[in-house]
């Protein structure tokens, strides 16, 4: 790394501080009119009673008649215990899958990593119904082979369950997610701690309980708390699995009031509130954690090695277990939905010439599949670079020192998790709508990935945070004793070092951005139609067969897209 | 010769008579024509329509393409579920933005949202394509305006709706002859429907079960009998196939025929003899917005639409019965269509939809809840 030499000059060493300090207050500013207005416009209306086109009368009756309900309190509860249920086993798996990929010499630990990957950009709707055709215990294929185990005489599996929602979302994207945002912590792990450990005796298992999982725990908070406010969101596996055995969950609600003729908005916002509640409870214990931030640095400029952990005659059962895992979990679904998206009628072999090309074939056929594919990954890519850009930089303010408003902006950034994509695409609206923004912004590719960019603050946040909370203040500040500017060293030096953090957030924010369907429908023209309108049109009418062909046609761009992300994320981090 | 000219007065009286009785008539036809071809001019000169509706594969594989072929005029679709559209529109109308011309919109959304909150503007004025404007081309004499001043919303369809679906390997028609049947014990756990506790089919047809039945029946039919409820429509259908719940209340027509046609011995039922069949104006009643930005082409795709060729390409697509009398029926299923001696309940009554359904589905929600 080559840093130009000039003396240092503490005048100016001085001034530039101000850059810094207006780029905080410019950022804070942004943020609370992306995140924050779009929130209190949709507060505001909740409290409005008036009819649609009437003058605003405000009162409390919309939040009234939402709690009032006694199936909302029955459906919050649910909510929660769902939520608890998967993030428990979710969290243990991923931690241990992303140790073995980034921290072991267990073989295979890219390809593993690539299965995540893939795994995680799965369509979970057209998953869960693969799971279906597996566990229903009528028809489920695994169900028909354990009759011929011995004392079997019913069904083993029932997935319109409790357990049933549970292992469906233990399968789809709730652990890749945590494996993917908690690899590259992972493996910017300085091994130093670790090998001094184990010149201390541990065993493998006390050096990850006792050093490796709490050194990681800024973002193995982060990433449980984010998923457990997901899983109080979750809907889709809820709707399908959840309704026929009279499990109904809090977002199904939410859903209910937003559907309605006409949509009950004011009922949805104030149902929507209650995640205000429970992310301001998990932050504040998070937070009180992370005081003292400084001990969870683990790349300084005094010696940095990433020396993995050798398992021994163990990589090899590692590598078993994770590929038993992978096959169980996500191949056997993945079959299933691949050959689904060749069958006539999903599921049903027993029909007269059950394969057909047709559904491939009428989608790539489509008059608006190309078009709207282009404007998705235009969508997609400036999403994905805009978002990386924003809130690299905001984290960096956020583990800075220096930044005064640190508290408020990091609020600022947790506040679109709490809304559904519906209500934020609304919210957006009513701001692209009310300022000028709608000049640039409204019914255009920009106004999209702008919507994408602000409900992707949480998650790309917290892993730029995490990740610059590994890094020593003293690499930063040996470049600006040499004299580079901030801008400098935050370009040479730090952002290089997160590359694989912003690869991964950056790629699973693409992938996010081509799926998303709540939050572009509110606001796209014919002209900024994106690929996700197409899923919706499938969804609404049944098209289950064509959507899944579409589904994995995303999967399957975003692999190849990941491919090169990746390989260029390592070379730029210099791990290759 | 004087025959002759006996038949040559003749000749000339039935002349001077027809000339009389048609001579207006083509007038007006050349009137009709001249304000038509206006029209289609001046929809040239704006270049667009924006239409919006619930998504929608006709619309968007096959009417777009040939509306675009017939006048040269692009459609800009905006397809999203009906609150989306009608927050989307609302949100845009408060900032000053008009940017629809067009909707086509279900009788829930245009009812309660499009004509309640008076979003759109008088179409009887403007559908002037003389083969639309022409009553001996509609079943009823005259195209329906269902809403209560007769001049915003045209319903093109008019089709008999299924009752329900019934797997015959499991159970015999003549044990679902009446709605009440559904009540036996036999059937405890073997119906589906979609979930009645949120707005959509499942819950208009409860409505329907309480106007018909009352609250005992509700109340016997979806927790004694523990009928499945689901959100996904396709589920349903797969349900009923497989014989696993082979009484099906809300499956959709166009989910169940394939399966009809692969083999599966699946009966929909039109009638009971304790419940009159009914009929809807699925897919569809035709609005144009108010403040359109786009009047002509609004117009120009509004008459199209109902002509001969837009109503067909609805017809094929969605097996839905139009209500004009020169479209093809030959290919519907004979079920569906009206029968004139049967008096139908109307699904898609504007009072049923504004008042009355509305009001049976809040105390099915009520016998639900309490539960």
């Amino acid at each position: 790394m080559s840093v130009p030499a000039t003396p240092i000059d503490l005048p100016r060493a001085k001034f530039r501080l101000r850059p810094m300090r207006a780029a905080e207050i410019a950022l804070l500013l942004l943020l609370a009119v992306l995140m924050g207005l779009p929130l209190l416009f949709l507060l505001t209306g909740s409290f409005n009673l008036a009819a649609p086109g009437k003058p605003a009368v405000y009162g409390l009756d919309n939040w009234l008649r939402a709690f009032n309900d006694p199936a909302t309190l029955g459906a919050l509860w649910m909510s929660f215990l769902l939520s608890l249920a998967r993030l428990a086993p979710a969290i243990v798996i991923g931690v241990l899958f992303a140790w073995l990929i980034a921290r072991t010499d267990m073989p295979g630990g890219n390809a593993i990593e690539f299965f995540c990957w893939v795994a995680y950009f799965i369509p979970d709707f057209p998953l869960t119904l693969a799971w279906i055709l597996l566990l229903d215990p009528n028809y489920g294929f695994l169900n028909a082979l354990a009759r011929h185990l011995p004392l079997v005489d019913a069904p083993l599996f029932n997935p319109y369950s409790f357990w049933g929602i549970v292992w469906v979302h233990t399968s789809a994207g709730g652990i890749w997610f945590k494996v993917i945002l908690l690899t590259p912590v992972f493996r910017r792990l300085g091994a130093a701690l670790e090998e001094a450990a184990r010149v201390a005796g541990a065993s493998t298992a006390t050096m990850l309980r006792r050093v490796t999982i709490p050194l990681l725990a800024p973002m193995i908070l982060a990433v449980s708390v984010l998923s457990f406010i997901r899983g109080l969101q979750s809907f889709n596996t809820e709707l399908l699995l959840g309704t026929p055995a009279g499990i109904y969950v809090y977002s199904t609600r939410i859903y209910d009031y937003i559907h309605r003729e006409p949509a009950s908005y004011g009922e949805a916002t104030a149902l929507g509130a209650v995640f205000i509640l429970a992310l301001g409870a998990l932050l504040f214990f998070y937070w009180r954690y992370l005081r003292g931030r400084r001990q969870f640095t683990v790349v300084t400029g005094q010696g940095y090695s990433t020396l993995r952990v050798k398992l021994g005659k163990w990589r090899w059962a590692a590598l078993a277990g994770c590929l038993l895992y992978i096959a169980v979990m996500t191949v056997l679904p993945l079959i299933f939905l691949v050959i689904g998206s060749f069958m006539r009628r999903y599921g049903f072999f027993n029909i007269p010439a059950p394969f057909t090309l047709a559904h491939w074939r009428d989608l790539l056929s489509d008059p608006i599949f190309f078009s709207s594919l282009k404007n998705s990954v235009i969508i997609a890519s400036i999403t994905a670079a805009g978002g990386v850009l924003l809130y690299s930089t905001v984290a960096y303010l956020l583990v800075s020192r220096r930044a005064i408003a640190a508290p408020f902006l990091e609020g600022l950034c947790w506040l679109p998790h709490i809304l559904p994509g519906i209500l934020l695409g609304l919210g957006i609206l009513w701001l692209f709508l009310a300022t000028p923004l709608r000049f640039v912004f409204y019914g255009t590719v920009w106004g999209i990935a702008l919507a994408l960019i602000v409900g992707d603050s949480p998650v790309t946040t917290q892993a730029f945070r995490a990740g610059f909370l590994q890094l020593g203040a003293d690499l930063e500040e040996a470049a600006r004793v040499t004299g580079a500017s901030w801008w400098y060293a935050y370009r040479r030096i730090l952002l290089p070092l997160l590359a694989p953090i912003a690869g991964a957030v950056g790629l699973m924010n693409f992938g996010s951005a081509l799926g998303s369907i709540s939050t572009p429908v509110l606001l796209y023209s014919h002209q900024s139609r994106p690929l996700a309108i197409l899923l919706l049109e499938y969804s609404v009418t049944g098209e289950l067969e064509r959507g899944a062909a579409l589904g994995l046609l995303i999967t399957a761009l975003i692999c190849a897209l990941m491919l090169i992300g990746r390989r260029l994320g390592l070379q730029l981090s210099g791990l290759r | 010769m004087i025959n002759d000219v006996g038949a040559m007065m003749v000749w000339l009286i039935l002349s001077i008579a027809v000339f009389a009785w048609s001579a207006p008539a083509a007038a007006q036809t050349r009137a009709g024509e001249k304000e038509w071809n206006a029209v289609v001019e001046a929809a040239k000169k704006e270049g667009k329509v924006v239409v919006a509706g619930s998504p929608d594969p006709v619309m968007r594989n096959e009417v777009i393409p040939r509306f675009k072929e017939r006048y040269g005029i692009p459609v800009e679709f905006i397809a999203g579920r009906s609150s989306e559209i009608a927050a989307r529109v609302r949100a845009e109308r408060g900032s000053g933005i008009y940017s629809v011309d067009v909707y086509l919109a279900g009788p829930d959304t245009t009812a309660v949202t499009l004509y309640g909150e008076k979003l759109i503007d008088a179409l009887k004025p403007l559908l002037v394509m003389p083969e639309v404007a022409d009553g001996s081309k509609w079943k009823q004499g005259k195209i329906w305006f269902a809403d209560p001043e007769e001049r915003f919303a045209v319903r093109a369809f008019s089709s008999v709706a299924t009752l329900m679906f019934i797997n015959t390997d499991q159970v015999r028609p003549d044990e679902m002859r009446a709605a009440k049947d559904l009540l036996n014990s036999k059937w405890r756990g073997k119906i589906s429907t979609e979930d009645p506790t949120t707005t959509g089919s499942g819950s208009n047809a409860a409505a329907r079960f309480y106007h018909d039945f009352g609250e005992e029946f509700v109340r016997k039919l979806y927790i004694e009998q523990k009928a499945v409820r689901t959100r996904d429509r396709r589920q349903m259908s797969d349900w009923l196939a497989r014989g696993i719940q082979p009484i099906c209340l809300s499956c959709r027509e166009d989910d169940v025929r394939p399966l009809i046609r692969d083999g599966f011995k699946i009966l929909e039922i039109f009638s009971l003899s304790d419940m009159p069949a009914s009929i809807n104006g699925s897919p569809w009643m035709l609005t144009v917005a108010n403040k359109a930005p786009n009047p002509k082409a609004a117009q120009l795709f509004a008459n199209w639409i109902l002509s001969r060729e837009g109503l067909g390409i609805y017809a094929r697509g969605y097996g839905s019965v139009s209500l004009r009398t020169d479209i093809d029926e030959s290919s519907l299923n004979p079920g569906n269509l009206p029968k004139k001696s049967v008096k139908y309940f109307d699904d898609t009554d504007w009072s049923w939809i504004v008042t009355g359904r509305q009001e049976n589905r809040e105390k099915v929600w009520q016998v639900l809840k309490g539960k």
